[in-house]
């Protein structure tokens, strides 16, 4: 995966703070999509598919009616 | 009026972004559950506003987002810390030099003031354009350009000052033990 690369990236620089920063800038980037991917992918709860339901059988008794 | 199956399906696909993104602003699972939940029965409720082709998501982002608002202001929280204080408080040492673990990065994001929080990632990670991010957030562009510069300039602060001189004795004793042969 690229989390590969992007460590690589920021532990083959340690030293010159330019590249470092450029490396951070690079990781922060990086690090808010791979922790919003990591939610993303997370398994979504049963739940929310049962509330639809119910909201969607709900809407149909009353235009039924 | 009857909703085409569409609405339903649409809202379905929409759910994992909607959870990410509450997380993002509760730091709580559970929070960011009943935040979803909340705002599929509201989108439900409201379905016949939706202008049909339009961006569901961000209709979606904003309704999540005013709901999580309106959640604060009832239990009286304060919303915003005073910049300074919190990264005077913060100070996270990578597990390596320089690589970011991404827990290291998700207290990192904790910090940041809801404001900031939610502008980078909108723009950031949840894919919304600048002017997406200002329609949701109900601001202007030129806010949501400086509240995602400010959270990036934040959060480079609070994980790059381990790199330079005020790494930690841990931390270097890590690099020098990680960084020979196993």
């Amino acid at each position: 995966m690229s989390d590969n690369k992007a460590k690589t990236l920021a532990t083959e620089q340690p030293s010159g703070k330019v590249r470092r920063d450029a490396a951070s800038n690079l990781d922060i980037g990086f690090k808010l999509k791979q922790y919003y991917d990591s939610i993303l992918t997370e398994e979504v709860p049963d739940r929310f598919a049962q509330l639809l339901g119910e909201l969607e059988q709900a809407e149909k008794k009353t235009e039924g009616n | 009026m009857a909703q085409p199956p569409e609405f339903k399906k649409d809202l379905l696909a929409a759910i994992p972004n909607l959870r990410a993104f509450a997380v993002s602003l509760t730091q709580s699972a559970d929070r960011a559950d009943d935040l979803v939940q909340e705002t599929l029965v509201k989108a439900w409720d409201k379905q016949d506003s939706f202008q049909a082709g339009t961006n569901l998501k961000g209709w979606l982002f904003t309704i999540l987002r005013n709901e999580f608002y309106s959640r604060m202001r009832k239990k009286g929280r304060e919303i915003q810390d005073s910049e300074g204080a919190m990264t005077e408080r913060m100070a996270i040492h990578p597990n390596q030099h320089g690589a970011l673990d991404l827990d290291d990065f998700r207290k990192a994001l904790a910090t940041l003031p809801e404001d900031q929080r939610e502008a980078i990632i909108l723009v950031g990670a949840s894919g919304f354009s600048y002017e997406e991010a200002a329609d949701i957030c109900g601001c202007a562009v030129g806010t949501i350009k400086s509240r995602v510069s400010r959270a990036r300039v934040r959060l480079q602060a609070l994980l790059s000052i381990s790199s330079e001189e005020d790494f930690g004795p841990d931390a270097i004793s890590t690099q020098v033990i990680s960084s020979g042969p196993a």
